[in-house]
């Protein structure tokens, strides 16, 4: 059989109002999108707050911080394109500034990996345009 | 008091096997001509058609939308037809719109039908296809999502809460698929059971999620007749009454999805449709369960109370939820047992469901069997939706 599998990397599909996460991640910040008028830090990043539909909106730098909710470690039967990637944990992390996202665990034995770990951001390239927030162990 | 007014009267299935020979039409003609006759009807009695969706099939997506099957099968009675997406909860949005569609007086008799042909989709398209649904291209897929990862996190999370051991997890397979090789309609249709053990020795796909957990994607197809209760209630033969419902959302995108909400809203929901259909847990004779995935059947049986907090996992390993246990669940193994037909494990789950409580479940037949819960989910989870079902009224 010859197949022909699309082996590019899927980059994120970006928004108008997501366009300031993905440029403060290429400078090294995780940033938040937070609204003014009622206070809620909104995670994923959305064109008006979903708590109150403000438009008076900002980002906050978040401190990096957080701890994992949940994981899985893949070692088989994921897409072709990211087969080279195996072993990979993803995970859904905790930040401190109350909201939760998904990355990878990265730089540890993937067996080591617990819920409630302590993890701190660490952005990992895809191009010149995108660099995604994974998470390593804190150091301790 | 149900503020329901629908029966299923007929039901048609085809095996789910991996037979690229047969055509979505030819499983279509099949599984309708069967519904039909099941109901007693005339095929020109139909008076509408609501398809499920066919997932990652766009050509018969599109024929279907247009307007086709009623033409196909000369249903000259047909006023209407359409086709209602919301992935593995398709089916109860269809049964939902008939009831509007009776109501309304537009039809009196509804044909919903469902096919899907995995085997004739080419491997790339079938990988991409699941790899993307119901994921967030911006938040999640760029990272290296599959649905056996999501489902592996979720299990991880539970095993974490409750201490359920790997083999107490591993044996949920066992149980589907005690079910499985006594239904002529399942892919593993008189095959051996896996033993939880061999579950795990089964290669590590991701944490803690093993090869023999996953889903086959099979061909199959499956169809009912609907009508209003009191037309059903002349008819004067077994139907499948539906006697109460509740739903809650979730999230559209996985990672917005709080473990503990998704569990609530499992139990709220069977409270609620079980109170509309003026029944207890201790009424159901059937938990007819959907879940797409092994692993969140315990929380569905500790989130329903049919298992104490923290013992879901280990009431499978003791095998109550088996052929032959105690507690009679997903009596066609769910889609680990019947075979992963897309949208279709929800239609067969109805179809399940009237087929119990008609008492033509054959080997599978629950004793006595009055009420059956059933519930449904669409995309990666995205929602919750329980019913009740009965035998009368
Ligand atoms: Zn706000």
């Amino acid at each position: 059989m010859d197949i022909q599998f699309d082996m590019t990397r899927p980059l994120p599909e970006t928004q108008p109002w997501s366009k300031p996460f993905w440029e403060g991640t290429k400078q090294g910040k995780l940033l938040i999108q937070h609204c003014r008028d009622c206070n809620a830090n909104i995670f994923y990043p959305r064109k008006v707050c979903p708590e109150c539909w403000s438009k008076n909106m900002d980002w906050i730098m978040a401190g990096g911080k957080a701890k994992v909710y949940m994981f899985s470690t893949a070692y088989d039967m994921v897409e072709p394109k990211f087969m080279a990637d195996l072993p990979y944990t993803l995970a859904y992390v905790n930040l401190e500034e109350g909201i939760r996202m998904m990355t990878r665990i990265v730089e540890c034995d993937p067996t080591d990996i617990h819920i409630d770990m302590e993890v701190e951001v660490v952005f990992h390239k895809l191009n010149d345009e995108f660099y995604l927030p994974y998470f390593r162990p804190v150091k301790k | 008091m149900s503020n329901s007014n629908l029966a299923i009267i007929g039901i048609g299935e085809v095996p789910t096997r991996i037979m690229p020979e047969r055509t979505r039409w030819d499983i279509l003609y099949d599984v309708c001509m069967e519904a039909i006759r099941d109901s007693g009807l005339d095929k020109n009695d139909i008076e509408a058609v609501i398809n499920v969706a066919p997932q990652a099939q766009p050509k018969l997506a599109a024929e279907l939308s247009f307007g086709k099957l009623p033409e196909e099968l000369g249903l000259k009675g047909c006023k209407d037809t359409c086709v209602c997406n919301a992935g593995g909860a398709s089916t109860s949005n269809c049964i939902r719109l008939a009831e509007q569609y009776i109501a309304s007086g537009i039809a009196k008799a509804v044909l919903i039908p469902h096919v899907t042909v995995h085997s004739t989709i080419p491997l790339e398209e079938q990988i991409n296809f699941f790899a993307k649904a119901g994921v967030d291209m911006q938040w999640e897929y760029p990272f290296g999502t599959t649905y056996n990862i999501l489902m592996g996190m979720m299990a991880n999370r539970y095993m974490h809460e409750t201490g359920a051991k790997p083999e107490h997890m591993a044996s949920v397979v066992t149980a589907l698929r005690s079910w499985a090789t006594k239904d002529p309609n399942s892919f593993f249709y008189q095959k051996k059971v896996p033993t939880p053990q061999m579950v795990m020795e089964s290669p590590l796909l991701n944490t803690p999620f093993h090869k023999r957990e996953s889903n086959i994607l099979g061909d199959g197809g499956s169809a009912m007749v609907v009508v209003s209760a009191q037309d059903a209630g002349r008819m004067n033969k077994p139907v499948a009454y539906k006697l109460g419902e509740s739903v809650r959302y979730f999230s559209g995108t996985p990672v917005l999805r709080d473990f503990y909400k998704v569990a609530e809203g499992f139990s709220v929901t069977a409270r609620e449709a079980m109170a509309e259909a003026g029944v207890t847990k201790d009424d159901i004779s059937l938990w007819n369960i959907y879940m797409a995935y092994p692993m969140n059947h315990p929380i569905m049986a500790e989130a329903l109370g049919v298992a104490p907090i923290g013992e879901g996992a280990k009431y499978f390993a003791e095998g109550r939820m088996s052929f032959g246990g105690d507690i009679p669940w997903s009596t066609i193994g769910d889609a680990p047992g019947r075979g992963h037909t897309g949208s279709g494990v929800s239609t067969a789950m109805y179809v399940e469901t009237a087929r119990q409580i008609m008492g033509k479940a054959g080997e599978r037949q629950v004793k006595e069997c009055r009420y059956v819960f059933q519930n449904t989910a669409g995309g990666s989870g995205f929602n919750n939706i329980a019913t009740v079902w009965g035998k009368e009224i």
